[in-house]
């Protein structure tokens, strides 16, 4: 056997075991799901499942109230946390010293309990509304309305995001910053020629992240969101759970997969290109 | 020498992986090792030589409190009967209600026994369901004295099929400073919630058997009396005035048409005040107002027709092989001395009736653990609650 052939068979074997996991755990599943989601009332098979999520007025907004929210969310969590990493990078001090000591905090709260937490402040009579009414200002309606689902999602992630986002600030070495700086580049060139493009990466792995955390969120959306329209996290377990439709569930969570499979498309896209220029 | 190195490195990582996989399998195997061990008790019950005890396996679902209430009321009865041993297998509501039942009946149907379950609870829908499924043993006096406690009307109504151990029921809670004259019928109540907006809230009916209670009682209000025990779908057609008016309600009710989630979201929009009046399960209401989590200007009304209400009921799976264990543990649950223990724990009306009870546990249920319906309509409460979704949620 020449020495390549060897390698080769080595990479197979090595891979194995986590192609094996992915298979058994992410494919076979899926797989299971979109036949159950082809199948119809009468047991034959069709697309009348998804037909249904397109063309019921109540999913359908559903299905656009689900992206807005995590649009936003997404937005709103990468600005911050990029934010917030470049401030935790590129400044120093007391107050830097403390976020970075605490920004973490929000992974160590059960889901749950934050969510309760987040109900008693911002709820109608909560802490926020009562403090705000001494000076005169009535708080908008913000829990069992998309706003609490948009600010549970920034709790959320926020922290795991800004985490991520400062390791790749980290990355970029000093010298090339203060060379940029040597030969003139003011500030924002510097942010976007330099320390922008050399982060890119891992920005994009951020978005991916809070994208497929917030798409398919349930704690949150299900006790602070509104009863319709509602998230599809939501929806899927009160199709699955209360009505008992099997199929109909999994149409949705094959939906689902498919919104998430077109940012993981770009997320693939970009990592080949890379590899591509690296060969 | 370096290939050889390499060659190493990479068995011992290829060993390491196996030995993880296969720690995976030999988990599977305890498990089922063990789901094994707890059907071999079961062969061994029939030898009365064997002095180990028997292990049921009880499967309940329900709120915090009754898990509560069974992990309080187990031990007691394990220590009067050392050769009986509960196995409590708690299922979270809305989460395995239906598949327990499932499994029961699939058991059945595979020609295994009942599954390894032995007891389970569950509402009079599912012991009506069973009766046509002959899942459930008949429990008769004989067997299990106590049964002599319970209103002989309430077992002839299950065909003796379970015995109900504790009941509650839907009513009205308001909060008596803010309301000083409730209403009583359900025409009262919707002009009531007309006539002050904003401050009446019911749950998400998925979600909740309160809200789901004030839900169908609304369809249910202009049908004939009998209505409430049919599963016929062709009564449908029927609910539309029904769906009609709790649309026009949704303008009326906490944020315009704010349902909360779970019996709990009404009940804490109560606590802080936000509304004054919600339909609530009665055990809830008394528990949280003894805790101080509810206010103690917090009273209950039952209105008429009354909401939906009755007792919870334990079932023994016919092909259960314990049931000699199974009666003995039944026999406790249904003593004054267990259901004093249930009333105090879950503020429940107790099973067995009211007159073998303790003289002020009679009181404390005046009023109140009277007046409600127990709805019978099978699977028809899946339709309201998906017609609730699409027309009253997201109108």
């Amino acid at each position: 056997m020449s020495k390549t052939m060897k390698m080769g068979m080595l990479g197979l074997i090595l891979v194995i075991p986590s192609f094996l996991l992915l298979f058994v755990i992410v494919v076979i599943p899926i797989a299971l799901s979109f036949v159950e989601s082809l199948r119809n009332d009468a047991g034959g098979f069709d697309l009348s499942r998804y037909q249904f999520l397109f063309t019921d007025k109540a999913m359908r907004s559903n299905i656009l109230f689900t992206l807005k929210v995590t649009i936003v969310s997404c937005v709103i969590v990468l600005i911050v946390s990029y934010a917030l990493a470049v401030y935790m990078r590129f400044s120093s001090g007391r107050l830097v010293e403390l976020i970075r000591k605490t920004y973490m905090i929000p992974i160590f709260i059960p889901g749950v309990i934050a969510t309760y937490g987040l109900i008693n402040l911002l709820g109608n009579h909560g802490w926020l509304s009562r403090f705000l009414l001494l000076i005169g200002i009535t708080l908008p309606r913000i829990i069992f309305d998309q706003k609490g689902i948009i600010i549970a999602n920034l709790w959320f992630n926020i922290p795991f995001t800004a985490m991520l986002l400062s390791s790749a600030l980290a990355g970029i070495p000093n010298s090339v910053l203060e060379s940029a700086k040597d030969v003139g580049a003011g500030r924002l060139r510097v942010f976007f020629q330099i320390v922008f493009p050399l982060s890119y990466k891992t920005f994009l792995v951020a978005a991916t992240f809070v994208f497929m955390g917030v798409i398919g969120s349930f704690t949150a959306p299900f006790l602070v969101g509104p009863n319709a329209p509602q998230m599809l996290g939501v929806s899927m377990e009160q199709v699955f759970g209360v009505f008992q439709e099997r199929e109909q569930a999994a149409a949705i969570a094959f939906f689902t997969f498919l919104l998430c499979s077109v940012l993981g498309y770009f997320y693939i896209r970009s990592m080949v290109k890379e590899e591509t220029a690296r060969l | 020498m370096f290939h050889l190195k390499k060659g190493l490195t990479v068995l011992s990582a290829l060993a390491l992986t196996f030995t993880v996989l296969a720690g995976c399998g030999n988990k599977a195997d305890n498990a089922n090792a063990s789901s094994s061990d707890a059907s071999a008790p079961a062969s061994s019950s029939s030898n009365p030589a064997s002095s180990a005890p028997v292990e049921i396996s009880f499967y309940f679902t329900g709120s915090q409190n009754v898990k509560d209430m069974w992990d309080t009321l187990v031990p007691k009865f394990e220590e009067q009967n050392k050769d009986v041993k509960v196995k409590l297998v708690y299922i979270p509501s809305g989460t395995g209600a239906q598949p327990t039942y499932d499994r029961i009946l699939a058991a059945k149907k595979a020609g295994k026994g009942s599954g390894d379950i032995d007891l389970y609870e569950d509402s009079l829908s599912t012991v009506t369901k069973g009766g046509k499924d002959d899942l459930w043993d008949k429990l008769s006096l004989d067997s299990i004295p106590n049964i002599g406690n319970i209103n002989s009307k309430t077992m002839d109504n299950v065909s003796h099929l379970a015995v109900p151990y504790r009941a509650s029921a839907v009513v009205l809670a308001y909060n008596s400073e803010k309301v000083t004259t409730p209403p009583s019928t359900l025409d009262e109540l919707y002009e009531w919630i007309r006539n002050n907006p904003e401050k009446f809230a019911y749950n998400d009916p998925s979600t909740g058997g309160s809200g789901n209670s004030f839900v169908s009682t609304s369809i249910y209000k202009d049908l004939p009396q009998d209505a409430i025990y049919s599963t016929d779908p062709a009564i449908q057609k029927d609910w539309d005035s029904g769906f009609a008016t709790l649309k026009d309600l949704g303008k009326y009710v906490y944020g315009k048409g704010i349902y909360p989630k779970k019996n709990q979201g009404t009940l804490d929009l109560l606590a802080n005040g936000e509304v004054d009046m919600i339909p609530a399960w009665s055990d809830m209401v008394l528990e949280q107002t003894a805790k101080g989590q509810l206010p103690a200007t917090t009273k209950m009304k039952q209105i008429t027709p009354g909401f939906n209400g009755g007792p919870t009921y334990l079932m023994v799976p016919k092909l259960s092989e314990k049931k000699e264990a199974v009666y003995q543990f039944l026999g406790y649950v249904m003593s004054p001395e267990a259901q004093g223990i249930i009333v105090e724990k879950m503020h429940g009306f107790p099973g067995i009736e009211l007159a073998n009870m303790p003289q002020e546990i009679q009181d404390s249920f005046k009023g109140v653990s009277e007046g409600f319906r127990s709805f019978n309509i099978g699977d028809l409460d899946k339709e309201i609650t998906k017609r609730w979704q699409s027309e009253v949620a997201a109108q």
